[in-house]
């Protein structure tokens, strides 16, 4: 081989090994088959009756065929222009007897209903179910998704994987697990022993003797902008004090039974609210939360690991509902939260922390 | 010169480690978004300002956007701070207020300091709420983001809350490609990492927050900075006040689209944040206030990134003098695996840490496009070498600061 060709050859190789990794990236920049902006949520909001709405809308087609089967009192089969198929009931408690049942489980149909729907137990609906009055399910059963424009009450043991949302109250029994999002726009009771992760109502309350009317209608809000307080290590406000001002901890707080804190608090570590303390503003904490019995928050309740609420808490009010969010949420019997309850890995509904 | 060229080598070591460290972190770490799940309160009044300078192509847009959010209309007010523009800026914003009597308070300023701080400062007298949210007129913002950026200020130790830019601009050319690759790097790994890790997200300025009270505590907008939203953040951290980064909080943006404009801006964003670090840097890090110890090192190195740049070409040429002097920095076999190491891991981090965003963001082809971030590389560190030059220039000459606004793009709305 001559020297010449040899190091052309080194040339045209070594250039060769450079622009390969560029191969790619030409490609797609002549073909621009990426180019085009991320998706940026623009138009909803998170909006946890999203998913509500759009079956409402999905379902409009069906209004009279509805309307049919509930002046005859009879059910229709078909196919949505989708291709699902569903079973329209006149008389909602046909569903207990219907051939479509097969072995513990509905055929795959979407099942709309006129009148209240009354579900048989140990089924699995695998797919979303409307009634235009109520839905009563019985035990273990395993919903996708439920929209009820009355009330829904979901049997012992029963799951729901994607969402549900009742225009009544929404109730589950014990040993209920909520995997998706709950939604009323009348308020939510969940039994002992129920785990969610995202619930949102006018009020949501645990267990049946938590009483939403037992809520102060107001609770009153902080000065608009309190003085802030730092304290570097741990601190305590001290039982029935009232404290005047936002609080940030970088340690432990304590907020003392009966005291009454006119502002927001915050701490790095773990917050401990004794029994029947007032926060008018926000409580944040950074660790665990541990709040009550008996107290009331008004502002967003927030813990990145754990919150613990016990019985007789209130977190918002009718008038001014609140979100109450963290990893991990227990909530005993006794608790109403207004608002939201979002719990983002596990939430549980216990009778006793 | 070879303890010198150690130094440099040293502290790019230390900034390849950080690359590596926020990527790691934001691919396999704990995802901190503690305020995004606030989706029901008693909201706070707020008020938005519009940072306007001869925004005629876009103004319409944003204010168009801003009537259509998810927020209290009773408890929102825009104010579009039109900032001495010579175009039809003002007539847009006028037709504005008109069409949406009562939610719209358009401050006109005719004289003045030039700059965005300047305008933001004289605009404070209008401003009644705690919460103030900050938009560039070149933003769109969606229908909830304004919740998503108040809801942090539940939070009593947050003073500013940053959200994420998004390029909606990233198709044109190849260097909107490549500024996309830039702002998911920056944003979706280096931004959330630090919110992560508790360090130091930075206050973009922009699709942005700011606590009236921590502003009024640390003395206001500072309209000699060239970056105002690089100060406000150390002057936040220096007071307490925490600046929070959401991820999630995401608004389109316009990207300069031609190389001259992106040079500008760049150098500006140096210069403005060079000035900080003379600023700040030294009692950031040693001096008495209640950031932490983490805080400390992450705002330093925060500060030097733009001044790594004259620092990486001082080493370029030292190395090479080095090397022509016939000086062998390390021996034998350290040397080989030092420079084998770095080729193989250093060089890497930056490209690395974007190919992870771009993952992250689930794209998928873009990513083909990274080795091409070295063209972007190379325009950067030399533009911001020659802004740090010529900033050193400017203060043995007197010379003032220039604040240059970034040229748009956008054809006008009808």
């Amino acid at each position: 081989m001559s020297p010449f060709f040899a190091v052309v050859s080194l040339i045209l190789l070594t250039s060769a090994l450079l622009l390969l990794p560029l191969v790619p990236a030409f490609a797609e920049l002549h073909s621009k088959s990426d180019a085009v902006p991320l998706s940026v949520i623009q138009q909803h909001t998170g909006e946890i009756r999203f998913f509500a709405d759009g079956f409402r809308t999905y379902l409009k087609g069906l209004g009279p065929t509805l309307r049919e089967c509930v002046s005859s009192g009879t059910h229709a089969t078909g196919t949505m222009p989708d291709g699902s198929e569903y079973l329209v009931l006149g008389r909602g408690s046909e569903a207990l007897a219907l051939p479509f049942r097969e072995q513990n489980e509905f055929r795959p149909v979407m099942i709309a209903s006129a009148t209240d729907l009354l579900l048989p137990s140990e089924t699995n609906f695998s797919k979303d179910i409307y009634s235009a009055g109520s839905v009563i399910g019985s035990t273990k059963n395993c919903y996708r998704a439920i929209l009820a424009e009355e009330d829904i009450r979901l049997g012992r043991e029963s799951s729901v994987m994607r969402w549900v949302h009742a225009v009544g109250e929404f109730s589950a029994d014990p040993g209920c697990r909520l995997y998706g999002r709950v939604s009323s726009d009348t308020g939510i009771r969940l039994s002992a022993e129920c785990s969610f992760l995202r619930l949102n109502a006018p009020y949501i309350a645990i267990g049946p003797e938590a009483d939403p009317a037992l809520a102060p209608s107001q609770i009153p809000a902080g000065a608009t902008t309190p003085q802030r307080l730092f304290h570097d290590g741990d601190f305590e406000i001290r039982p029935s004090e009232v404290f005047q001002g936002n609080l940030v901890v970088r340690g432990r707080l304590r907020i003392g039974a009966g005291a009454r804190v006119c502002g927001s608090v915050k701490s790095e570590k773990e917050l401990l609210l004794e029994p029947g303390v007032s926060v008018e503003g926000s409580l944040i904490t950074a660790s665990i939360m541990r709040i009550g019995p008996d107290c009331m928050i008004r502002g967003p309740v927030i813990a990145e690991h754990t919150a613990l609420l016990q019985k007789g808490t209130r977190c918002g009010t009718l008038q001014n509902p609140t979100t109450v969010s963290a990893p991990n949420i227990q909530v005993e019997e006794g608790v109403v939260v207004f608002g939201t309850l979002w719990a983002r890995e596990q939430g549980q509904a216990v009778a006793s922390l | 010169m070879i303890y010198v060229l150690y130094g440099i080598v040293s502290v790019i070591c230390v900034y390849t480690a950080r690359h590596y460290w926020f990527t790691l972190n934001r691919l396999f770490g704990f995802q901190r978004h503690p305020y995004i799940d606030i989706d029901t309160a008693d909201w706070p009044p707020v008020t938005v300002l519009v940072a306007a300078h001869n925004e005629e192509k876009v103004v319409a847009n944003i204010l168009s956007a801003l009537m259509t959010v998810k927020y209290p209309e009773d408890k929102m007010l825009v104010i579009p701070v039109n900032d001495r523009s010579t175009d039809r800026t003002r007539e847009i914003i006028d037709e504005f207020v008109e069409r949406f009597p009562g939610r719209i308070r358009p401050f006109h300023r005719k004289e003045g300091k030039g700059g965005k701080a300047a305008a933001l400062k004289d605009a404070m007298a209008l401003v009644e709420t705690e919460v103030i949210l900050i938009f560039d007129a070149d933003y769109i913002p969606g229908a909830g983001l304004i919740r998503q950026l108040t809801a942090p200020f539940f939070d009593p130790e947050v003073g500013g809350v940053m959200g994420r830019v998004v390029p909606m601009n990233c198709g044109t050319n190849l260097l909107t490609r490549l500024l996309d690759l830039e702002r998911s790097g920056g944003y979706q790994v280096d931004q959330q990492a630090r919110m992560n890790l508790r360090l130091v997200p930075q206050h973009g300025g922009t699709v942005a927050g700011v606590r009236s009270s921590a502003l009024h505590e640390i003395g206001g907008w500072n309209d000699t900075s060239l970056t105002e939203d690089t100060d406000l953040t150390y002057r936040l951290l220096l007071h307490g006040w925490k600046t929070v980064y959401q991820n999630r909080s995401e608004c389109y943006e316009e990207v300069p689209e031609t190389w001259p404009v992106r040079i500008k801006q760049i150098k500006r964003w140096a210069k403005g944040h060079n000035q900080a670090m003379v600023t700040y840097g030294l009692h950031l890090l040693l001096g008495k206030h209640r950031a932490s110890l983490r805080e400390r090192i992450d705002g330093t190195l925060l500060l030097g990134v733009y001044i790594m740049a004259p620092f990486t070409l001082a080493g370029w040429a030292l190395a090479l003098g080095v090397f022509y002097q016939g000086v062998v920095p390390l021996h034998g076999i350290v040397a080989i695996l030092s420079v084998t190491a770095y080729a193989a891991i250093g060089n890497l981090a930056a490209f690395f840490e974007i190919a992870a965003a771009v993952r992250l963001d689930g794209s998928r082809k873009r990513v083909c496009l990274v080795p091409f971030l070295i063209l972007g590389f190379a325009v950067s560190i030399f533009a911001v070498s020659w802004a740090a030059v010529s900033q050193v220039k400017d203060a043995l000459t007197g010379a003032e600061f220039h604040w240059d606004k970034t040229e748009r793009f956008r054809k006008a709305a009808s």
